[in-house]
């Protein structure tokens, strides 16, 4: 296989790529003992919030107060409130416990167990979820916050995504909502490679677990995460094309004190673990979200 | 510390130098809460360090009905009742009222990040009560933090690039978020011409001036002046 026949068989694979979800109503809004879970084999690339309408009818019968908007549902796994604006290959890699898929694992491929999460319809966790509309703006808001910042740290402009047009826009959206790679595949190419623009950064925001800061005047809740994000430039200073394992030094040299080894913990994304020796470029261009960045979460070893 | 070299943009440094000179400037004044300011200082959650100024929140004081008149989608809002809204500071016969010196006082913090992609600082508001009647909502934003005259401002492609509700970059909590991808051309805008001759510390007072205004925060001027001497 080419590279480029590499690339979009990756590409397409991450597209596919799915997390079996068993999701309950959580008995404080159920008027039955025991209703039954929705389950559903869900993108790793797509948002949550796109399943609350059909979570709201599915639960309807069971609902204490079933005339509850859709915009007051909330998910959650194991005390921790899930953020709409995180795709769920995201907060699979953060919260779900899963150990991640190693390149020297040589068992056969296992299916992914189903990821059991909660349904809430009442108490809805303003201080730690952003609310949510009916009409699906503040979400598309949010992604399209990111794909204007990407976009911008990709070119050093964000003039490909402001010369978008309104369809292309649309469509964009559309696709992610859809899920439909029709869609947004076209669309995405061209953010991806904006014609006579060099690439300058590539878009990286790494999520660590909040440690505790004994200073601290608040208290941190359950599954809090610290947001890192560091210019990430395509090669080093000392002009070799930058890798996972050379980025992750330069920003948090602590915890990677070694580009090519990993001692304290491995970068995750799409619940396996990064070679350290991968290049950036390759992964964004293969393994992005849909708002064109890697964001990685962490396993401590 | 020379002039800004990147305008509009600033460096890790000249943002720090920009911040540590209104640390020690509000930390030499004689009067200690000017604009009811009660603190300003740099928080550090390696490797980001931001800004965080917090005030009483004076907003929350006397909510206009200028604000009742029009929300996001220029529809009425719903005003949270009286006692929750006004009742900030107490109703008379309510014996549970608070004075504004009660601990229970809401305060906002207005947090100062320069972004790493764009450049430029960018604004996270949001409001610190301990009876949590203020939560980061959309409703709350447009009753008890903007301010009605920047309203359209707000919308679509204002100035300001649009106020909404958002996750703290480095706490990773909902907070309001004033986006600065507008925040360039508004800051060559207001140098008109003179961003050569500009300091950390003018630009810096300057942004607040451009950005704040809308959410309720201003350099007090016993600061620009104090350190203009």
């Amino acid at each position: 296989m080419s590279n480029r026949d590499t690339a979009t068989w990756l590409r397409e694979r991450v597209w596919h790529a799915s997390i079996p979800l068993e999701i309950r109503l959580h008995k404080a809004d159920s008027s039955s003992y025991d209703s039954d879970a929705y389950l559903v084999h869900f993108p790793r690339l797509s948002y949550l919030a796109f399943l609350l309408p059909e979570l709201h009818t599915f639960f309807y019968n069971d609902l204490i107060y079933p005339d509850v908007s859709w915009a007051d549902a909330w998910l959650e796994y194991d005390g921790v409130p899930l953020k709409w604006h995180y795709p769920l290959g995201l907060l699979h890699d953060l919260y779900s416990g899963a150990a991640p898929v190693s390149a020297h694992d040589t068992s056969e491929e296992k299916e992914t167990p189903s990821w059991q999460l909660t349904v809430h319809f009442s108490k809805y966790p303003e201080d730690q979820l952003v609310r949510l509309d009916t009409d699906g703006k503040h979400l598309r808001d949010l992604f399209t916050n990111n794909v204007k910042e990407a976009d911008y740290l990709r070119n050093g402009t964000g003039r490909t995504m402001m010369f978008l047009g309104k369809q292309e826009s649309q469509d964009l959206w559309e696709g992610v909502r859809k899920h439909d790679f029709n869609l947004f595949h076209p669309i995405y190419t061209q953010l991806m490679n904006p014609k006579g623009v060099a690439l300058r950064h590539v878009p990286v925001r790494l999520y660590l677990p909040h440690a505790a800061d004994p200073q601290a005047e608040e208290e941190i809740t359950p599954g809090s995460v610290r947001v890192v994000q560091e210019l990430v430039p395509l090669n080093t200073s000392s002009r070799q094309p930058q890798t996972v394992g050379s980025a992750l030094n330069s920003i948090m040299g602590g915890l990677f004190p070694n580009k090519r080894l990993a001692l304290v913990a491995e970068p995750v994304l799409h619940g396996a673990t990064l070679p350290l020796d991968a290049s950036v470029e390759d992964l964004m261009r293969t393994s992005a979200y849909c708002d064109g960045w890697l964001h990685i979460a962490f396993a401590l070893l | 510390m020379g002039c800004v070299a990147f305008f509009p943009h600033l460096s890790d440094a000249e943002f720090q130098s920009a911040c540590t000179t209104l640390i020690r400037s509000y930390a030499s004044l004689p009067n200690p809460s000017p604009g009811n300011w009660i603190s300003v200082e740099t928080k550090c959650l390696h490797p980001q360090t931001f800004l965080r100024i917090t005030k009483e929140h004076s907003l929350l004081l006397s909510p206009s009905p200028q604000r009742a008149e029009q929300d996001q989608s220029g529809n009425v809002p719903s005003l949270p009742d009286e006692g929750e809204s006004l009742g900030v500071y107490g109703h008379e016969e309510d014996p549970e009222a608070l004075s504004p010196s009660s601990p229970a006082t809401p305060l906002i913090h207005y947090d100062i990040i320069l972004s790493p992609t764009y450049r430029v600082p960018t604004l996270y508001v949001h409001i610190a009560d301990p009876l949590h009647r203020f939560p980061p909502t959309m409703s709350t934003l447009y009753t008890h933090v903007l301010d009605p005259a920047y309203i359209n401002q707000t919308k679509g492609s204002g100035v300001l690039g649009g106020i909404t509700t958002a996750d703290h970059p480095v706490e990773a909590r909902p907070v309001f978020f004033v986006h600065p991808c507008r925040t360039a051309e508004v800051m060559l805008a207001c140098a008109g011409g003179k961003e050569k001759d500009m300091e950390a510390w003018d630009y810096l007072v300057m942004w607040i001036g451009a950005m704040g205004k809308a959410v309720g925060l201003d350099v007090p001027k016993e600061l620009v002046v104090r350190q203009g001497r």
